[in-house]
């Protein structure tokens, strides 16, 4: 069970969350893990919940979030940094947005690897850009203390 | 496996079954010696890691409540999470990457080398490096360190490539892929890495040395050792001589347990270890066990810590490999022209994308700091791992106003860099952004201290009894049959990574031990087999007495 939130919280939720951590290539899908996270915080605590509704409807206020342009939500943001509902939002998507294998593959991370055997014959000494360095110390290096 | 009684007077009891207690607990059922090893944890095997960061961080973390204070940003960025070590059977054995320097020769003698400092507590230790130098040669031979024994280097990794061409390229000489306790051949029992990149969740391939899977199972082997997880101890017992004479612990059906001993170690890591001495107070030590020179908690340290991610234009894929094979010994030289004393490695570091996301910057937000993680792919990176210097007034000491779930006072961490830490900090990011624009990087960050997997010193050793806590032997000054086994003896914190100087003491250790025990010169705490300590509070003796007997 979740708190649900509206259409509408949920819209400016998702919307917040994209503008704190904008990547442009992410579709919402990303995002929208952030707004579940929050309505499974929620459940269950009343409080909770309501500081939710309430930072939600801080940001719509005067205006929708969402019609809001770039600049705009960027601002409206900025004045509820360091509000519980801000904080929030923050901790939640830092962790969920990221912990997310749609984003790892956006960003060129491979996730787990032991299952396919590691990288030793998957590219952990692929990079080709720069020359092989020695591995081991050189011997008339004078190393301090081996 | 043996399970002994628990009014068997003849046990060592080991506190913790990380690189110091796992260790002496092998070294000891090794010479014959019976004993019960008491971890908090719970008993996974590398089945059970996961390659995933935060799955595994919940899996094997020690997340029970801590708190902090003082200037660190740790107290800002994680306040209820000062280190990151594990709770789990092998301890943070399980977490640890594999490096293995050893200690040099001015980091056993600080302030002989350094000078006074305003605000710093330091001590030479009451040992030396030559009197160590024996049992690193058999610290490595155990853990199969790459570079000794025999057994070859590492390869180089693709974060390495980065790393050594930058060090080539600022002019260090003294750079390698490290003495490392994952081998590229297989070593012992263990097979050879496979690269996976997942030290730091355990490896499930079984290639990296813990006390999980080369300690205890060897020690299982002997039929002298009984292994008890989920076994959390809350108190040290002591008899009117003041000498201990077992533990009270806190079964996984959370009753309340005593277990005799005639000797005690702890090996709870530096801030478990005094933490258990203290909240073991009673009407004969009120200060806390062991603790008649006020040094129990004080002195903790936690290095340096820093790191430096670099981006380029070209891929790096820096997470594919043994996460920390890289070592560059240029900067850890004692040389106080550089504007502080000590010094520092640099070593080679990658996370995965959601511990970037949650460390690089923690509580950053906003188009700079996604656009920095939009260049993971093309990351390189290093941690800076320096001495820092002992203080006093960072200590861990219990919050009364915080109980954990067995009813016992959280322990709180307090620490404020000292000046020579800041300035230390400084030069290494600088040395480390340098590196890495020197092949190129289109960009630089500077990445703050980590919770501490390296916690040090809060039950320091010293030759006198009124400057510290435990002898060169880890031995309690003022407790002859209760030892310290962990990181919470070292006297200063030198650069290196702790584990293999713990692992060292602890087969040091292991011999002083027996020795003392076979010629009685360790002496035995006489209480009848409930402990009861008559100053203090002990188990009900109907609570203690519903053990199984030996096996």
């Amino acid at each position: 069970m979740s708190h649900q939130l509206s259409d509408d919280s949920r819209e400016t939720a998702l919307a917040a969350a994209r503008t704190m951590f904008p990547h442009d290539g992410l579709p919402d899908e990303a995002y929208a893990k952030v707004v579940g996270e929050l309505e499974a915080g929620a459940a269950g605590d009343p409080s909770v919940a309501a500081g939710i509704e309430q930072g939600i409807a801080q940001l719509d206020d005067p205006q929708r979030f969402v019609e809001l342009d770039d600049d705009a939500r960027l601002e409206a943001l900025r004045r509820c940094e360091g509000s519980p509902f801000f904080d929030l939002l923050k901790a939640t998507a830092v962790v969920e947005l990221y912990d997310n294998p749609l984003v790892w593959k956006a960003f060129g991370y491979e996730g787990s690897s032991v299952h396919l055997g590691g990288y030793i014959k998957r590219g952990f000494d692929d990079l080709d850009w720069l020359p092989d360095p020695p591995i081991a110390l050189d011997p008339t290096a004078g190393s301090h203390h081996r | 496996m043996p399970r002994f009684r628990f009014d068997d007077d003849d046990v060592v009891v080991i506190v913790g079954s990380g690189a110091g207690g796992g260790t002496l607990a092998n070294e000891l059922c090794q010479k014959g010696q019976k004993v019960v090893v008491l971890e908090s944890g719970r008993n996974h095997t590398p089945d059970d890691f996961i390659n995933d960061e935060w799955r595994s961080f919940k899996q094997l973390a020690w997340l029970d409540k801590r708190t902090t204070s003082g200037s660190f940003r740790i107290a800002e960025d994680f306040p209820s999470l000062p280190a990151w070590t594990c709770k789990t059977v092998g301890g943070t054995t399980v977490h640890w990457a594999g490096c293995c320097p050893r200690l040099m020769e001015h980091e056993f003698k600080a302030p002989t080398y350094y000078g006074d400092l305003d605000g710093v507590n330091a001590l030479d230790w009451p040992i030396s490096l030559g009197e160590v130098e024996p049992y690193y040669d058999r610290a490595e031979a155990k853990l199969g360190c790459t570079g000794t024994n025999g057994i070859p280097q590492l390869p180089a990794s693709n974060n390495y490539k980065v790393f050594a061409n930058g060090a080539q390229r600022v002019g260090y000489k003294r750079f390698h892929t490290g003495r490392y306790a994952s081998s590229p051949v297989p070593y012992k029992d263990r097979p050879a890495t496979i690269q996976d990149g997942f030290n730091f969740q355990g490896v499930k391939n079984r290639s990296k040395w813990s006390t999980l899977t080369v300690e205890l199972p060897e020690a299982e082997a002997t039929g002298k050792l009984d292994l008890r997880a989920e076994a959390h101890v809350i108190r040290i017992e002591h008899d009117e001589q003041g000498l201990a004479t077992g533990v009270t612990y806190v079964d996984g059906d959370g009753l309340e347990q005593f277990q005799r001993a005639r000797l005690v170690a702890v090996a709870g890591n530096a801030i478990e270890t005094p933490r258990l001495l203290l909240n073991s107070a009673s009407s004969t030590f009120p200060d806390g066990l062991a603790n008649s020179s006020g040094q129990v908690g004080k002195n903790y340290m936690r290095h340096l810590t820093a790191s430096v991610y670099a981006i380029f234009d070209k891929p790096v894929h820096m997470y594919r490999g043994e996460t920390m094979a890289g070592h560059i010994e240029d900067e850890a030289p004692n040389d106080p022209s550089r504007g502080f004393v000590g010094g520092y490695y640099m070593q080679l570091l990658a996370l995965g994308v959601p511990f970037m996301a949650a460390f690089m910057d923690p509580g950053a937000w906003g188009r700079d700091f996604t656009s920095a993680l939009e260049g993971y792919e093309n990351m390189a990176g290093m941690w800076l791992v320096g001495e820092d210097m002992p203080q006093e007034t960072n200590r861990v000491t219990l919050n009364r106003d915080e109980l954990d779930e067995h009813g016992q006072p959280v322990p709180n961490v307090h620490y404020d860099d000292h000046p020579n830490d800041v300035a230390m900090r400084e030069h290494a990011w600088a040395a480390g952004e340098a590196l890495y624009e020197a092949v190129g990087a289109v960009r630089t960050i500077r990445t703050p201290p980590y919770p501490a997997t390296h916690n040090l010193g809060t039950t320091r050793m010293s030759e006198r009894p009124e400057d510290g806590v435990v002898n060169g032997f880890g031995q309690c000054h003022d407790v002859p049959n209760l030892f310290v086994s962990d990181a919470s003896q070292f006297t200063t914190g030198a650069a290196a990574n702790p584990t293999l100087t713990i692992v060292a003491l602890a087969i040091r250790q292991a011999e002083f031990i027996a020795e003392g025990l076979r010629s009685s010169s360790i002496p035995t705490g006489r209480a009848s087999w409930d402990g009861r300590d008559p100053g203090g509070a002990a188990p009900a003796p109907e609570q203690a007495a519903v053990g199984t007997g030996a096996a």
